[in-house]
C-alpha cells in the first residue's frame, strides 16, 4: 500500500495529499490553515485551542500514531513562533510514507500552549526540549524543568533569534 | 629547603660519601648492638637436636656439606609449612601466577595479547613470558595510591575487613594437603573446618559493606550474603557424598581412599554442583553480582582503594586457590597420580622422596587446570540476575545434590565402593 | 555506634510513607551516572525499594554541544562536519538526512554512482555501529569476550570506510550532490572479502552470546515492549521492530536507491530485551546484503554535482527522514533563503528512546536496568547534541 501513495508522488498527481487535505477541511475549515502540499508531506497550521482536537483526529482517524519531533521556531519579525509537531503513521498502511506536519503559531511574548502528552506520550521530552529552547510553556505538562542546558543556565532561551553565540553577534 | 643545586661530579661523590657515613654511623650504633642483645637474649633454635648458631650459620657458608641433614627437618618444621610451602607464600605465589594466567588465557580467547610489554624489554630471558612484570607494576600502583576511607565509615571494622578476608583465605590452605604427609593443619576433620572457615566469608563482605556508609557497597554487600548463603548450603550437600565414600572428614583421608579412582568418576553431579557452587563462592562471572559494575559500580568494593582494594584482590585469589585445590583433593584424587619424578638428594642426603615430588606436581597440574576451568567459564559467559542466582541455588542444586546424595548411598549398599553397609 | 547506625544514617536513603504490609517503606534513591560505569554520559535517577525500581527520570544533557544552534551561523556546506560529531560511531547515518534535506531545499541533482555508494557507505556504517553497540552490551551484561569480538571485527569495516573516505569514524563523507570523493578502483573487491568475511563472524556472535543460556535468562521477557506503547512513545528502529511493527524507513519512504535493492524488514514480535537484541543482529545480514547489492548494480560515472561556493537554499521547509542505525532519523531544516539553513532541528532516535526507558524501568528489577537500558540503543553523545 505504501507503494501507492510513493506512485501518487511520482507521478505528480498528489492524490493521498489531497485525501488529507479534504479530509482536514471538511473536519476543521477554518481552524486548521493548509501551509504546503508537497509529495509525502503536509503541513497545517493550526489554531491554538483546537490543537488537541486536531492531535486526536490525526491519531485516531487519520492514523498517523507515532510522534516523530516536536521543533520550535523562531521568527522574530512577525513576533511568532512556531511550534511545529511532525507525526508519522506506522500501522495506516495508506500513509505510512507520510510525515504530516501540524504547527502552532503562538505569541513570541507569551507562548503557551496545551500539552499534547495525552495524545501522543512520545512527546515528553520534546516538549521539554522545546520549553528550555523557546520558552514555550506547556500547560499540563508533567515535568516542564530543564533538560539538556546546565542547571545554571541564567540567560533567555538559547535557540531564541535574539540569542547570539558569544564573538558571534552580527 | 628544595634548592636545587647544580649537578657536579664533587657533588655526586660528596652525597655519596655523606650516604656512606650515615649507613655506617646507624649500622654500628644501632643495628649491631640491637643483633648482640638479641643474640645474647635469645636463644638458638634446635633442629634435628642440632643447635643453629652463628657459628654453624657461618660455616654452613663455606661447607654446605654440615647444613645438607638439617634441610628436611627444616623442611618439616611449622614455621616453614606456614609461611613458605605448602603455607602462605606458595599459595601467594599460586595466586600471583593465576593471575597472570588468568590475563593471558582470557586474552587468548578473545582475540587479543593481553600484557606484554611490562619486563619484556628489560630481561633478555623474559622474551617468551611476555608482560609478565605487569603484576608487578599493578602491584605497585596499588601500593603507590591513596587509600581513601569515606567521612562517616565504620573505621575499625572498614580496615579490618582486608586483613579478616585475607586470614581466612589462608586459613583454607592450610587444611588442604598437597603431598603425603605435606599439610599444616592434619586434623581428623579438616573437611567441616573448610566449611567453618568458608562461613567467615559473608559476613566479612558484609561487614566491609556496612562499614562503608555508602549505597551501591550496602547493596552490594546484600547481595553478597543472599549468595554466598544460598551456595554455601548445596556446597556442603554436594561434598556430603564423599565423606559417605570415604568414610572419613580429613582431607588426607579422603586422598587416599581415591588410590584406584577418583570420586569424579563415582559423583559426576556432585562435582559440577561442587564447580559451580564454588564459583559463586569466589564471586567470579557469572556470579559476581556483588561487583556488577554497570549496576552497582563495584559493589561492596566500591570505597575500597588502593593496597586495602589489592589485599581483597589477593583474599579473592587465594580463595580461588583454595577452592581450586579443594574441589583436586576431593575429586580429582589430590596428589595421586603416576611416581615419575625423581627425589631430591642434596649431598648424599634425602630432602624429598620421590612420590613427594611427584605429589607436589600432580596437586599443582590438577589445581590449575581447574582453576583454568573456572577462567574459561568467565570468557564465555555473562552475569546471571539476583532471582535466577537464587532460585537456581534453592531449587535445582539443592536437588541435584539430594540426588548426588542417594547415588553415594547406593553405590554403597550395592557393594561397588567403601566400606559397605 | 557511629556509621554503624540505621539505613537512615546512609545519605539519600529515605523513608517515604508505609507498604502493604504497614511497614515503612524505605525508598533509596541511586544517582547512576554520570560518574558510574554503566550509564555512559547520562544520569539516570533511580529510586528502589528493594529491588524493584519504583521511577526512573532520566537526565540527559551533559554532553549537550548545541548543534542547532551552530547550524545557524554556518553555511551549508559547513555544517557537514559538526553534524557528524554527535554520532561518530555512525557518522554516515546521522549526516544522511541533512544532505537529504539540502538536496531538496536547494534543488541539487544526485548523481545515480553517487546514489549507490551512499548507500553502501551507510549500511558499512550500520554494522560498524552495531558492533560498536553489541560490545556495549555485552559487556554491561558481564560477558567480556562479547566486547572484545566485536570490537576487533569492526576495524575490519572501520578499514573499508577509511579505503573510501580517508577517514576512520568521522568520514564528512557525504556531501550535497553526490558525495565528496569517488571509491578507490581496489575497493569493491576488498569490500566483498571483508564484508563475506564479517557475516561468517556473525555466526560466532550467535553461538556464544546470543544462544548463551545465561544470556537469554537475563533479557528474554525483560522488559517487554507492547506494540502500541512503542507506537505512542515513538519508539523507532531496533526497538519499534522488536515489537512486531515493521516499520523501517528504508521500505516505507525509500530515499536514493533502497527501491531497487532487494532486502527484508527484520521484526520479531516478543518485544522483550532479548528480541530488541536481535534484531540488529538479524539487520546486519540484511546491511551486507545490501551494501554487497549496491556494490554490484553500482554504475560507473560521475560522483558528484559541482555546485557553486555557497549554495543557497529556496525559502521554504524540508523535513527528511533516513534509516540510521538506531532507527529512525529526522532533519527539520528551514531556510529564509540565506546560504545559512534559519533552523535546523534534528529529530535523532536515541533522543527518542528516553521516554521508552522511563517507561520500561518503572517496575523493573534493578538487575535489569543494564539490560533494559542498553537494549534502547541509547546514544548519549547522539540524545545531547
Amino acid at each position: 500500500m505504501s507503494q501507492q501513495g510513493q506512485a501518487g508522488a511520482d507521478s505528480g498527481q498528489l492524490i493521498l495529499e489531497k485525501e488529507i487535505v479534504d479530509k482536514v477541511t471538511a473536519r476543521f475549515g477554518d481552524k486548521a490553515k493548509l501551509a504546503y502540499v508537497k509529495p509525502r508531506r503536509v503541513r497545517f497550521n493550526v489554531s491554538k485551542d483546537s490543537i488537541m482536537e486536531f492531535a486526536r483526529f490525526a491519531r485516531d482517524e487519520l492514523g498517523f500514531d507515532h510522534p516523530i519531533s516536536v521543533s520550535g521556531v523562531d521568527y522574530p519579525k512577525n513576533r511568532i513562533i512556531d511550534v511545529v509537531y511532525h507525526v508519522g503513521s506506522c500501522t495506516n498502511d495508506r500513509y505510512r510514507s507520510f510525515v504530516l506536519a501540524f504547527a502552532v503559531q503562538l505569541d513570541r511574548d507569551d507562548p503557551v500552549m496545551p500539552t499534547l502528552i495525552p495524545v501522543y506520550r512520545g512527546v515528553e521530552y520534546h516538549e521539554r526540549e522545546t520549553f528550555e529552547m523557546f520558552g514555550v510553556i506547556f500547560e499540563g505538562h508533567p515535568r516542564l524543568e530543564r533538560l539538556l542546558l546546565p542547571e545554571d543556565w541564567a540567560d533567555i532561551p538559547p535557540l531564541r533569534k535574539d540569542f547570539h553565540i558569544k564573538g558571534r553577534e552580527e | 629547603m628544595a634548592t636545587v643545586s647544580e649537578f657536579t661530579f664533587s657533588n655526586f661523590i660528596k652525597s655519596v660519601l655523606w650516604l656512606l657515613f650515615w649507613v655506617l654511623m646507624i649500622v654500628s650504633l644501632i643495628a649491631l648492638p640491637i643483633l648482640f642483645i638479641v643474640l645474647f637474649y635469645v636463644p638458638p633454635p634446635v633442629i634435628n637436636g642440632v643447635e643453629i648458631n652463628p657459628y654453624l650459620l657461618l660455616t654452613m657458608l663455606t661447607n654446605p656439606q654440615v647444613g645438607a641433614p638439617l634441610i628436611r627437618p627444616t623442611l618439616d618444621s611449622l614455621f616453614f609449612r606456614i609461611a613458605v610451602f605448602p603455607g602462605f607464600t606458595f599459595a601467594a605465589l599460586f595466586a600471583t601466577v593465576l593471575i597472570f594466567a588468568e590475563r593471558k588465557f582470557l586474552a587468548k580467547m578473545q582475540l587479543r595479547v593481553g600484557p606484554y610489554h611490562a619486563g619484556r624489554e628489560a630481561f633478555w630471558w623474559a622474551n617468551s613470558l611476555g608482560g609478565f612484570l605487569q603484576l608487578i607494576a599493578d602491584l605497585l600502583k596499588l601500593l603507590g595510591k591513596e587509600i581513601i576511607v569515606p567521612s562517616g565509615a565504620d573505621k575499625p571494622i572498614f580496615w579490618a575487613a582486608p586483613v579478616v578476608l585475607v586470614i581466612a583465605a589462608a586459613g583454607l590452605i592450610a587444611l588442604i594437603p598437597v603431598a603425603p604427609g605435606w599439610v599444616i593443619a592434619d586434623i581428623d576433620v579438616s573437611l567441616l573446618a573448610v566449611f567453618a572457615l568458608l562461613g567467615f566469608f559473608p559476613l566479612t563482605v558484609l561487614l566491609a559493606s556496612y562499614a562503608s556508609n555508602s549505597k551501591y557497597p550496602f547493596i552490594g554487600g546484600l547481595r553478597a550474603l543472599y549468595q554466598l548463603i544460598s551456595y554455601e548450603i548445596p556446597l556442603i550437600l554436594a561434598v556430603l557424598p564423599i565423606v559417605i565414600l570415604a568414610s572419613t572428614l580429613s582431607l588426607t583421608g579422603i586422598v587416599e581412599a581415591q588410590y584406584a579412582y577418583w570420586f569424579i568418576l563415582l559423583v559426576p553431579i556432585g562435582a559440577f554442583v561442587f564447580f559451580i557452587t564454588a564459583l559463586a563462592e569466589l564471586e567470579r562471572i557469572p556470579f559476581d553480582l556483588p561487583e556488577a559494575e554497570s549496576e552497582i559500580v563495584a559493589g561492596w568494593l566500591t570505597e575500597y582503594s588502593g593496597m586495602t582494594y589489592g589485599l581483597i584482590q589477593l583474599a579473592n585469589y587465594i580463595k580461588m586457590y583454595a577452592l581450586s585445590a579443594l574441589f583436586t583433593t576431593l575429586f580429582l584424587g589430590g596428589w595421586m597420580g603416576p611416581e615419575f619424578l625423581p627425589g631430591v638428594e642434596v649431598f648424599g642426603v634425602e630432602v624429598l622422596s620421590s612420590s613427594e615430588t611427584s605429589g607436589i606436581f600432580w596437586f599443582t597440574i590438577k589445581t590449575f587446570g581447574v582453576a583454568l576451568f573456572m577462567i574459561l567459564v568467565r570468557g564465555t559467559n555473562p552475569r546471571v540476575k539476583i532471582d535466577v542466582l537464587l532460585r537456581a541455588g534453592w531449587s535445582k542444586l539443592i536437588a541435584l545434590s539430594f540426588i548426588n546424595v542417594f547415588i553415594a548411598v547406593a553405590l554403597l549398599y550395592l557393594g561397588v565402593v567403601g566400606v559397605g553397609p | 555506634m557511629s556509621g554503624m547506625g540505621s539505613a537512615e544514617g546512609i545519605p539519600g536513603f529515605q523513608i517515604e510513607g508505609k507498604g502493604e504490609d504497614g511497614m515503612d517503606r524505605g525508598i533509596l534513591t541511586l544517582s547512576v551516572g554520570p560518574q558510574h560505569p554503566g550509564s555512559g554520559h547520562f544520569r539516570l535517577v533511580v529510586k528502589v525499594d528493594g529491588d524493584i525500581i519504583v521511577e526512573a527520570l532520566p537526565d540527559p544533557g551533559y554532553v549537550h554541544r548545541g548543534e542547532e544552534k551552530m547550524c545557524e551561523y554556518r553555511n551549508y556546506i559547513q555544517n557537514i562536519p559538526h553534524l557528524e560529531r554527535p554520532m561518530i560511531a555512525d557518522s554516515c547515518g546521522i549526516l544522511y538526512p541533512y544532505v537529504l534535506a539540502v538536496e531538496e531545499i536547494a534543488n541539487i541533482p544526485v548523481p545515480e554512482r553517487a546514489k549507490y555508494i551512499r548507500v553502501m557507505m551507510a549500511e558499512i556504517n550500520r554494522c560498524i555501529f552495531e558492533l560498536y553497540w553489541l560490545g556495549i552490551y555485552g559487556i554491561f551484561l558481564g560477558h567480556s569476550t562479547m566486547f572484545m569480538w566485536p570490537m576487533a571485527d569492526r576495524e575490519l569495516l572501520i578499514d573499508l570506510a577509511e579505503m573510501a573516505s580517508g577517514a576512520r569514524v568521522t568520514h564528512a563523507y557525504f556531501v550535497p550532490g553526490g558525495v565528496r570523493n569517488d571509491i578507490p578502483d581496489a575497493f569493491p573487491e576488498k569490500a566483498r572479502r571483508h564484508l563475506l568475511y564479517f557475516r561468517n563472524r556473525l555466526k560466532e556472535y550467535r553461538d556464544i552470546f546470543y544462544d548463551n543460556p545465561l544470556f537469554q535468562a537475563r533479557t528474554v521477557g525483560v522488559g517487554v515492549l507492547s506494540r502500541e506503547d512503542a507506537i505512542n512513545l515513538g519508539a523507532t528502529g531496533p526497538v519499534l521492530r522488536a515489537s512486531g511493527v515493521d516499520h523501517d524507513i528504508r521500505k516505507v519512504e525509500p530515499y536514493d536507491v533502497y527501491d531497487e535493492l532487494d532486502f527484508d524488514v527484520v521484526t520479531m514480535k516478543e518485544g522483550d530485551s532479548f528480541a530488541r537484541a536481535y534484531v540488529p543482529w538479524l539487520e546486519m545480514y540484511e546491511s551486507v546484503e545490501i551494501a554487497l547489492q549496491a556494490l554490484e548494480k553500482m554504475p560507473s560515472g560521475p560522483v558528484r554535482t559541482k555546485l557553486g561556493p555557497n549554495p543557497k537554499g529556496a525559502v521554504g521547509e524540508a523535513f527528511k527522514r533516513v534509516e540510521a542505525a538506531r532507527g529512525e532519523l529526522a532533519y527539520y531544516l528551514v531556510s529564509d533563503g540565506n546560504p545559512r539553513p534559519y533552523r535546523v532541528k534534528l529529530s535523532v532516535p536515541s533522543f527518542r528512546e528516553i521516554p521508552v526507558m522511563a517507561h520500561l524501568l518503572r517496575g523493573a528489577k534493578l538487575a535489569d536496568m543494564p539490560s533494559i537500558y542498553w537494549s534502547m540503543n541509547y546514544w548519549p553523545v547522539e540524545a545531547d547534541r
